[in-house]
């Protein structure tokens, strides 16, 4: 076991005066052997503005706060660096902060929103690695070792991560090393340190000062006491009286920092349901607007399916008045689907009869489980069957349509084996299995009279002048007639004599003489 | 003669006075009446473009002057294999959707297999409000899936009909608007404009304007 063999080493290096007698923290220990078997690279981001950042939307313009209330007395936080120029310092009270700067603009802390802030970089970062753990409020730790080739060595990977961190408006330090207490302790006192083997542990996190354990103030203050200000001095210390004045829990962090116990995390998972809200900075009510905040959320989305790999076929929006129950608009599509500009398309079809019914102040996008993409793969350029191409599928076509007039006005037909006329037919609702409608295969029976192309859809009773029926001039029977009485057995049966006939003006119609209680003659169709 | 000139006078918008047009770029749809189909030019109804049928009142056997044609359109999928000569494959290389946008009353499916429609290839829009149907109609057009998009359009002025002969274009498809005889002083951008009449000698249609072809009135059109 190689590693096994690393921690001698270790000590020898890093505790300068050694006694037989007293054994310091960095050297032996009892668990020496269950040392990091494997090589871990753990990337800290530590967040120091974050509580500023989370609520800022890059309004550096202007001199503003974040306060919180501490012992009943409204603290500054943080200030941005416009505030900070003027003289507010953390730890000014409101009041002290306003006498100073009298157009300050103060906030108060808002925790909800910075632990979303910190939960969307977590997913972010799943892009980097597999497994990223939430450490602390403002800290995040990506575990490295498995993705440095992919991303073409540590430090370019580094840099991507930071570049893209200040791309979204964070201010970030990142520190690496081979335990997630160490990167976390050096990350925190905002040293770029990249340490790559746990045999350069000791060297590097002796020179840190104390203050990046973020213990009890009662220890930090004993420890200091004690002359011991730096991790270095801590190190040196007796294990046993260590444990004896600052508890075993203490000592073991110290282990756990040098990698001579492990030190497991809880992987983050990002949900698998997409659910964002967008606040808005003030009321909105014009819809062009609203709905390039919507575009946002969208890309969102596909951003989100996109890691996954998935595609959804419901989503629904909804709008937040201010007082004003919430209104929500569900979209549907055929084919479930990750592109944001298709769901805008929907999207907009839909707005454009919507009312709202006061201005908008917040929006929420949600959808629900994801189903896996199929990819479709795209014609070769000179392919021959090129000419055939559609501009859109059929599903996209029937989807706009039923966006706009309403999915039960666009509809499919089939036919139905019955012989009342009403009911040899019916509607098909295409929107969700026109695949399956296309292997329909409606069948009628061919040795039938010839049947009209348009059917009223309630029989129109004729006039009847010396027994003849009339409609828009006296009517010639030509064919007829065809019995039909059936359908006794449900509400509907009928009792008809059917017969074809020309009105003057040579168009043919369809028409049958009831035979039961109300009689007299109905035009049921036109041959068209 | 000069080629470039050929070519030219190969132009369907080119009306020469003396000939019939056979050049295969101007193929039309057969309409399964031969004696419509020799007065309308390519030997059939105009692909990829709009026209117009004008009609006193629905029901005058509009639907029957279109049957033989739609029927085709709308198997031509399932010919696409066995598809050999030249004519199969010009009307084979469409999917066969056929979208009814605002009829006045129900398309029968019955009648509509007796006429050999292939009905999963039937899709009915019935639009609530009028500006919705030529945005429905547009968008069927455009899309490039329908063979052919019958419909019913309260008002139809110039504008509009220049845009749907331009989606006709786009989506390669065959757009037939169902009028009253009142629009027949109206202007249209259609490529071919057709009356039809009813008397006791059969159903005469009146070809009041045609692209490539000449006005011509034809009497019994379905007679032999």
């Amino acid at each position: 076991m190689p590693s096994a063999n690393k921690s001698p080493t270790i000590v020898r290096r890093s505790s300068t005066t050694p006694s037989a007698t007293q054994q310091s923290l960095a050297l032996e220990l009892p668990e020496a052997k269950t040392a990091v078997a494997v090589e871990c690279l753990w990337l800290c981001i530590h967040l120091p503005a974050l509580p500023l950042e989370a609520i800022s939307q890059a309004t550096d313009d202007k001199a503003w706060a974040i306060f919180e209330e501490q012992e009943g007395i409204r603290k500054v936080l943080m200030a941005n660096s416009l505030a900070m120029a003027a003289g507010i310092v953390p730890g000014f009270s409101v009041n002290a902060a306003l006498a100073l700067l009298p157009t300050l603009e103060l906030e108060p802390r808002d925790l909800g929103c910075e632990r979303q802030a910190l939960l969307n970089l977590a997913a972010w970062a799943e892009q980097f690695t597999s497994f990223v753990s939430i450490e602390a409020a403002t800290t995040l730790l990506l575990e490295l070792a498995g993705s440095v080739r992919l991303f073409g060595g540590l430090l370019a990977l580094r840099q991507r991560i930071s570049i893209e961190l200040t791309q979204q408006g964070f201010t970030a330090s990142l520190a690496i090393a081979p335990t997630p207490l160490a990167a976390t302790w050096l990350a925190r006192i905002g040293r770029r340190a990249c340490v790559r083997s746990a045999a350069n542990l000791v060297g590097v996190l002796s020179g840190l000062p104390l203050r990046c354990l973020a213990c009890p103030i009662s220890i930090y203050e004993s420890l200091q006491g004690m002359g011991i200000t730096s991790i270095g001095d801590c190190l040196r210390l007796p294990r046993q009286g260590f444990v004896k004045r600052f508890g075993a829990h203490f000592l073991l962090q110290f282990d756990r920092a040098l990698g001579r116990l492990p030190d497991p995390r809880v992987g983050f998972r990002s949900p698998e349901v997409f659910s964002r809200d967008y606040e808005l900075n003030e009321e909105l009510s014009d819809s062009q607007l609203i709905l390039n905040v919507c575009m946002c959320l969208l890309q969102d989305l596909e951003q989100f399916l996109l890691q996954r790999q998935l595609a959804v076929q419901r989503i629904v929006f909804s709008f937040f008045y201010l007082q004003h129950p919430a209104m929500h608009l569900p979209l549907g599509c055929m084919q479930a689907d990750r592109r944001a500009e298709r769901w805008f398309e929907l999207l907009s079809i839909h707005f454009e009869k919507v009312q709202l019914a006061a201005p908008v102040i917040s929006i929420r996008l949600r959808t629900g489980g994801g189903q896996p993409l199929v990819a479709t793969s795209g014609r070769l350029p000179f392919s021959k069957q090129t000419k055939q191409q559609h501009a859109i599928s059929i599903e996209h076509l029937l989807e706009r349509l039923s966006a706009r007039i309403g999915s039960e006005s666009v509809h499919g037909v089939t036919t139905v084996a019955e012989h009342r006329p009403d009911h040899a037919w019916q509607s098909q609702y295409l929107l969700h299995n026109a695949n399956e409608c296309l292997q329909n295969t409606a069948t009628y029976e061919t040795s039938l009279p010839a049947r009209p192309l348009w059917m009223l859809r309630q029989p129109e009773p004729l006039a009847v002048r010396e027994e003849k029926p009339l409609y828009q001039g006296v009517l010639t029977l030509t064919e007829g007639p065809e019995r039909l009485e059936t359908g006794w057995w449900d509400k509907a049966g009928i009792a008809r004599d059917y017969f074809v006939a020309v009105n003057p003006k040579g168009i043919r119609l369809w028409i049958y003489k009831n035979r039961n209680r109300q009689k007299g003659w109905y035009l049921h169709g036109i041959f068209g | 003669m000069n080629e470039a000139l050929h070519q030219l006078l190969k132009n369907p918008r080119i009306w020469r006075g003396q000939v019939q047009h056979e050049s295969s770029a101007w193929q039309g749809i057969a309409s399964g009446y031969p004696r419509l189909d020799r007065h309308l030019p390519g030997g059939g109804w105009p692909q990829h473009a709009l026209t117009e049928i004008l009609l006193e009142q629905y029901g005058t056997g509009e639907l029957k002057l279109l049957m033989p044609a739609l029927a085709r359109l709308s198997q031509a999928e399932r010919e696409n294999g066995s598809a050999s000569n030249d004519r199969e494959f010009i009307d084979a290389a469409k999917a066969g959707w056929i979208a009814w946008i605002a009829p006045p009353f129900e398309p029968y499916p019955p009648a509509l297999l007796q006429w050999g429609i292939n009905l999963s290839h039937v899709l009915i829009v019935r639009p609530k409000e009028a500006g919705e149907t030529l945005w429905a109609a547009e968008q069927a057009l455009s899309s490039g899936n329908c063979a052919a998009v019958l419909l019913w359009p309260e008002i139809l002025d110039d504008a509009a009909s220049r845009r749907l002969q331009l989606a006709a274009e786009k989506g390669q498809s065959w757009a037939i608007a169902f009028r009253s005889l009142r629009a027949l002083s109206q202007p249209s951008a259609a490529a071919l404009r057709i009356k039809i009449t009813t008397g006791n000698q059969g159903t005469d249609l009146g070809i009041l304007k045609s692209r490539g072809g000449r006005p011509v009135v034809i009497h019994d059109y379905a007679g032999s």
